[in-house]
């Protein structure tokens, strides 16, 4: 991505259909653990090649009970040979489970650790196509059909093998017969490829309305609190039930579909016989065909016809992976599904390596320019247009403006948190290509307007594997205000946040996501609105602590907010109207000049003033 | 909370759950029933045809030299069951079973669908109805592992269970009986074999029931980590902790990778086994067909009938030791929903009473509250909370953070009982109490807004389908939401996208409130709403708030002391405990009140507020 054509929202609606070969993406996969893959493919090879040999041996029993063919060796002995053929594939699929199991399930985990890793870290701006249950979804589902797919590969040498084997047999025994039968199998194949497009759209149907019952359920278990209190639990219920439903008639359609095929391949079988016994009416007359080849035929059809079925099923997986894969790039936004199948170790069996933070060397912030920038929502229309301003080092920046002015948006599309589509970031004299992988720490740190915290220890959400030792972790909190709180939680630092942070309070998630901020060392800091769960008192508190502590290292602060603590300090105010900046100055410039934002202030000055009296804050008009 | 460790589920739950959620199908069941039923009969008559064909073609090729064309032109060798008869006999059966069998299936996965989807409703409605204790725990990546994982787990149990193990099952009987009839000798040995292969497989399934939990937990878990990361994205990726993210996410992969491994090598032992028996199984037929054919007790095509019975046995004994493997993981997945089932509420429910409407009286009695989970060493929550406030009145609560303000509240909506004394609204216990009524006159409005993704008339009724069009809009525009709703493309059918990605925090702060308008509740708790806001949006806010208090009893949890203006009662909490409470008036005339001072030491220290001197009050 660059500043000058990033992606456009729609752009990225326009990448569904960019999968690829699923095939070459999964031959891909096989880089990792070639031996493992290798071993797999052999031990299924016995498993599903074997049976080749049951029908030789099958034959062998016939022909000497019947006394037809030229028996070569008696009933029993073959009787024998049936028995440890049998043996030895009950070895081989014991053996099979454990090799298999290994394989897949390091090899699922290891597409999504790709796909999160793509999502986590890689440059450019994320924007999940959905929201996050939705996801979980495609990470579940489609990376499960992928691993599908790959059994299936697995499978095929072993399946191939016999097909091969067993027909080369067959047609030794009679060519006719053999042909004939080959007929009906390969009307089955030509008839599978006519239903190709519709498994694909039925599939992609079903998954869609099995994302949306995911998202659903996710959503209102997130509202929990919310949908008691309101007491709508029933009509919530029954919104679920509707989406259930919808899923209940998509995966009815695609059951169906999967059972035309298998009803095809199973009666294209019982032709086939029907086949074999029309003719062998004949043949048994004149004596060519002995009750032992009826018999070979026989045992070998229905092996071949799940041959077939097998095929076709490889045939649909290969598109439900055709699916799984687009499904995985239109997550992964700008990036192709090679991300998704590229080789990397887990080190599942080593002792669980330590954590080394590579971040760089930041340089110091002298100046942020920040020129024309213009961003759009997820829905495409303007958010931002034409916003051009500079940050010097240390200085104090408030951006302000009324609710859905563009002030969020100011400072997302600055991060990289959403997509400009047309401006320039200068960090001192460098052209910030790509915002997204630029700023980060030890450049910025950020703390969202509506901050999550992870299931996990506080002092795990604070540090987040950053280097700082201890005495850096104790300043992050003195900072962020949250000392008093560790205090009085009973584990202290080591108190389990519980799911994103929910047995802490609002205030206390806004603090641990600021303490997570400070404690990354950065140049710059951008606070998207501190207020939103702080009290005015504790917000005031940050701020002189802040402040405080430039002192000892100078920070550069971009800071949204309408509050007077955070406005009072400002070296230099940013007005947003209208996804524009109407006015940008000192404090006094702008109430001044800005008939915005005297109404901003004025208000702010009245209410506060209404409680205060008229002691407590500066009169700036 | 928790439930006892949870033993594998016994088979009278399987029962239970097949009659529970099958029961009301029985049409559908019945159809499946006559399906199978009619398709075995059919595929036990194919092994029929085929001895009767090799009999017949083996006596052509002893001597009589007849084609084929001559064959089918004699009348008399139609009705005899000539060659070509049995061939067309068996396309015809063949090809029946085969339509008979898919529909089953299908037939099969409609009933599954249906009664699956009933149970994730029972599910979705238990876990609703669970305290906020429960839900804490849990992230929402693992309920819907729980609710939706587990329960499609057992889709097949419902689905292809019945199909392939009943049908299994009848069509092993159909062999049996048959073989019997043919040779007394035969029957024995293929019945003893059944009889032993059944007992093994029952000692053999539970084998994985355990591992199999453990499969499905860390499935959860991993989801579970996926999820909040991804809802987290952007604090993970602007604060630069992808790296450290991924370093984390190695444990749960760990977890999943080897309790994935040991649950299908637990759950291969049961199917590896029977594999191993049918070969004993089929070695004793064939030994016994070849002993007989030899002797002559039997005729060829007889010894090839007998063959294809036992390949036909092959058949639902596999499908029966595949599905047994479905029935472990649905085990698995019975005892992980019955787990969820039998989490009860904390809250005990009674046919409770009803509320009036209008403006509400509250009353504490000495309350007495901490959490179940706090450290049993630590100080309530609340600590003997007595007050009472008068219908119609405003309370505004002060208090710092943890002194209990918000788990007061949390009573209210009895979203927990307090450990001792008595919480009453309107004269009537909050246990004592209809939830649903209770919850029905209680609003609340908090800074948190939780938006769905569905349409902007879902959102704000709270999917109630009952409310009109026109109510939604009054109150849409009563809230100040008129100019948003005018540019909203299709109107109340506007889909609101994940996370309320088309609406800032000021508007879906409004949204919020026009919902508790449209709930009309008699007692409204305030929970700072506003502190997110522009000056702007938050006046308007203001405005919005005071037209909801009139004529309502209201409970402001205050952060900034100006929020305590409007109030008509202020009430300071210290410690769990009222150390102070009355009007406000008459408190900010008397000097020597908390909430005098606090508005004194508000005036004087500019820039100081209101926690930092709760703080030194106390």
């Amino acid at each position: 991505m660059t500043t000058s054509s990033p992606p456009t929202p729609s752009a990225q609606g326009a990448s569904a259909h960019r999968g690829g070969n699923p095939l070459a993406l999964v031959f891909e996969l096989a880089r990792h653990r070639p031996a493992l893959l290798a071993l797999n493919v052999s031990v299924w090879i016995v498993v599903h090649g074997s049976p080749v040999l049951l029908g030789l041996f099958m034959k062998g029993i016939f022909d000497a009970l019947s006394g037809q063919g030229a028996a070569t060796a008696s009933a029993w002995t073959f009787l024998a040979l049936v028995l440890s053929v049998d043996m030895a594939r009950i070895g081989a699929l014991a053996l099979g489970v454990w090799v298999w199991s290994s394989y897949w399930a390091e090899l699922v985990s290891m597409m999504r650790r790709n796909l999160l890793g793509y999502l986590l870290t890689a440059p450019g701006s994320r924007r999940l196509p959905d929201s996050p249950s939705e996801a979980i979804s495609r990470f579940r589902d489609d990376v499960n059909d992928i691993g599908e797919y790959i059994e299936h590969l697995v499978d095929v040498w072993g399946f191939g093998l016999f097909a091969v084997i067993a027909l080369a047999v067959m047609f030794r025994v009679d060519p006719l017969m053999t042909a004939l039968i080959c007929l009906p199998l390969g009307f089955t194949l030509v008839f599978s490829n006519l239903l190709r497009p519709h498994i694909r759209r039925v599939r992609r149907e079903m998954r869609e309305a099995t994302g949306r019952v995911t998202d659903f359920l996710g959503e209102t278990f997130n509202a929990v609190q919310a949908v008691q209190g309101a007491g709508r639990e029933e009509a919530v219920l029954a919104e679920f039930e509707r989406l259930n439903v919808t899923r209940r008639r998509a995966a009815l359609r695609d059951s169906l579909l999967a059972e035309l095929f298998k009803s095809l391949n199973d009666n294209m079988v019982h032709v086939a016989t029907g086949v074999i016994l029309l003719l062998g009416a004949g043949a048994m007359g004149r004596g060519t065909f002995t009750v032992g080849d009826f018999a070979l035929f026989v045992t070998f059809l229905p092996r071949l016809t799940s041959t077939i079925s097998f095929m076709g099923a490889l045939m649909v997986q290969h598109k439900r992976t055709g699916v799984a894969f687009d499904r995985l790039s239109d997550l992964l936004g700008d990036a192709g599904p090679e991300v998704v199948v590229a080789d990397v170790d887990l080190s599942l069996r080593a002792a669980m390596p330590p954590f080394v933070d590579a971040r760089p060397r930041a340089e110091p912030l002298e100046r942020l320019r920040v020129q024309a920038l213009r961003a759009r929502h997820a829905d495409g229309s303007l958010a931002l247009d034409d916003a051009s301003f500079e940050l010097e080092r240390g200085s104090f920046t408030v951006v302000t403006g009324r609710v859905g002015s563009g002030k969020s948006t100011l400072v997302r599309a600055l991060m990289g948190l959403v997509p400009h589509e047309g401006g320039e970031i200068w960090w001192n004299d460098v052209l910030v290509d790509d915002p997204a992988a630029w700023f980060v720490p030890p450049r910025s740190a950020y703390t969202s307007q509506v901050p999550r915290l992870f299931s996990d220890t506080l002092r795990e959400n604070v540090t987040m594997g950053s280097p700082g030792g201890d005495a850096a972790l104790a300043a992050a909190i003195r900072l962020a205000v949250l000392e008093r709180d560790i205090d009085v939680l009973h584990g202290g630092l080591d108190t389990e946040v519980g799911s994103r942070g929910v047995r802490l309070s609002g205030g206390q998630v806004q603090r641990s996501a600021a303490a997570r901020m400070f404690m990354r060392d950065a140049e710059l800091l951008v606070f998207d609105d501190l207020s939103s769960a702080l009290d005015v008192d504790t917000e005031r508190r940050l701020w002189d602590g802040l402040w405080a502590s430039r002192r000892e290292r100078i920070v550069t602060c971009l800071v949204v907010s309408h509050r007077r603590a955070a406005l009072e300090r400002a070296d230099r105010v940013i007005v947003m109207a209208g996804g524009r900046i109407a006015a940008a100055g000192t404090l006094e410039e702008v109430v001044a000049e800005s008939v915005e934002m005297a109404e901003l202030w004025g208000d702010t000055g009245a209410e506060e003033a209404e409680v205060g009296g008229d002691v407590g804050y500066r009169v700036l008009r | 909370m928790t439930p006892d460790r949870t033993s594998p589920p016994s088979t009278t739950r399987y029962g239970a759950m097949l009659r529970r959620y099958l029961a009301p199908q029985w049409r559908a069941a019945t159809a499946l029933a006559l399906l199978l039923l009619t398709s075995i009969g059919l595929q036990l008559l194919v092994p029929q045809i085929l001895r009767r064909f090799i009999d017949t073609a083996s006596a052509g090729a002893r001597g009589d030299a007849v084609t084929a064309a001559a064959l089918v032109a004699d009348p008399v060798w139609w009705a005899t069951g000539g060659l070509i008869g049995l061939a067309l006999a068996f396309l015809a059966v063949a090809l029946a079973t085969q339509v008979l069998s898919a529909g089953a299936t299908y037939v099969g996965a409609a009933v599954g669908w249906t009664a699956t989807n009933f149970l994730r409703q029972d599910l979705a409605r238990h876990c609703l109805a669970l305290d906020l204790g429960f839900h804490k725990s849990r992230t929402a990546g693992e309920m819907i592992e729980r609710i939706d994982g587990d329960v499609t787990a057992l889709s097949d149990f419902f689905s292809q269970f019945s199909v392939r193990v009943i049908g299994g099952l009848l069509l092993l009987l159909g062999i049996l009986t048959v073989l019997w009839i043919e040779n007394v000798f035969i029957g024995l040995a293929l019945t003893l074999f059944t009889v032993v292969e059944i007992a093994v497989l029952a000692r053999t399934r539970e084998v994985a029931v355990h591992a199999t939990q453990l499969e499905r937990e860390a499935n959860a878990k991993l989801f579970g980590f996926i999820e909040e990361r991804l809802a987290g994205i952007e604090d993970v990726r602007a604060n630069g902790g992808g790296a450290h993210a991924m370093h984390r996410f190695l444990r749960p992969v760990r977890t999943f990778f080897f309790d994935t491994r040991r649950a299908w090598v637990r759950r291969s032992i049961v199917w590896l086994s029977t594999y191993g028996l049918f070969v004993l199984g089929s070695l004793v037929t064939l030994g016994t067909s070849i002993h007989l054919v030899t002797i002559g007790a039997i005729t060829v095509g007889t010894g090839y009938m007998v063959f294809q019975y036992l390949l036909m046995l092959q058949a639902p004994i596999e499908q029966i030791t595949q599905q047994m493997q479905q029935l472990q993981r649905a085990g698995a997945s019975i005892g992980r929903v019955d787990e969820l089932f039998a989490t009860r509420s904390t809250l005990a429910t009674v046919a409770g009473r009803a509320l009036p409407s209008g403006p509400l009286e509250v009353r504490f009695e000495g309350v007495r509250f901490g959490y179940a989970d706090a450290d049993p060493e630590a100080a309530p929550i609340l600590d003997g909370v007595d007050f009472r406030l008068a219908p119609g009145r405003v309370l505004g609560l002060l208090g710092r953070t943890g002194s209990g303000k918000t788990t007061l509240t949390r009573l209210l909506f009895r979203f927990y009982d307090p450990s001792e004394g008595v919480v009453s609204i309107a004269g009537v216990a909050t246990v004592d109490a209809e939830l649903g009524a209770l919850r029905a006159c209680v609003g609340m409005v908090t800074q948190d807004v939780q938006l769905f993704q569905a349409s902007v008339r879902q959102n704000l009724s709270f999917f109630d389908g009952t409310l009109d069009d026109a109510r939604l809009l009054e109150v849409l525009e009563d809230v100040g939401l008129g100019d948003w709703f005018a540019a909203l493309p299709d109107g109340l059918d506007t889909h609101i996208r994940a996370g309320g990605g088309n609406l800032s925090a000021g508007e879906a702060q409004l949204l919020a409130l026009a919902r508790v308008f449209l709930k009309d509740p008699g007692l409204v708790i305030l929970d700072e709403p506003s502190s997110r806001l522009d000056p702007v949006t938050e006046r308007h806010l203001e405005r919005c708030v005071e037209r909801l208090l009139h004529g309502r009893t209201a409970i402001i949890i205050a952060h900034r002391l100006e929020t305590v203006e409007r109030a008509d009662e202020v009430m300071v909490l210290e410690r769990g405990r009222v150390v102070e409470h009355g009007g406000r008036a008459r408190l900010a005339a008397d000097p020597s009140s908390r909430y005098a001072r606090l508005r004194a030491a508000g005036r004087g220290l500019a820039g100081r507020g209101l926690d930092t001197n709760l703080k030194e009050l106390a």
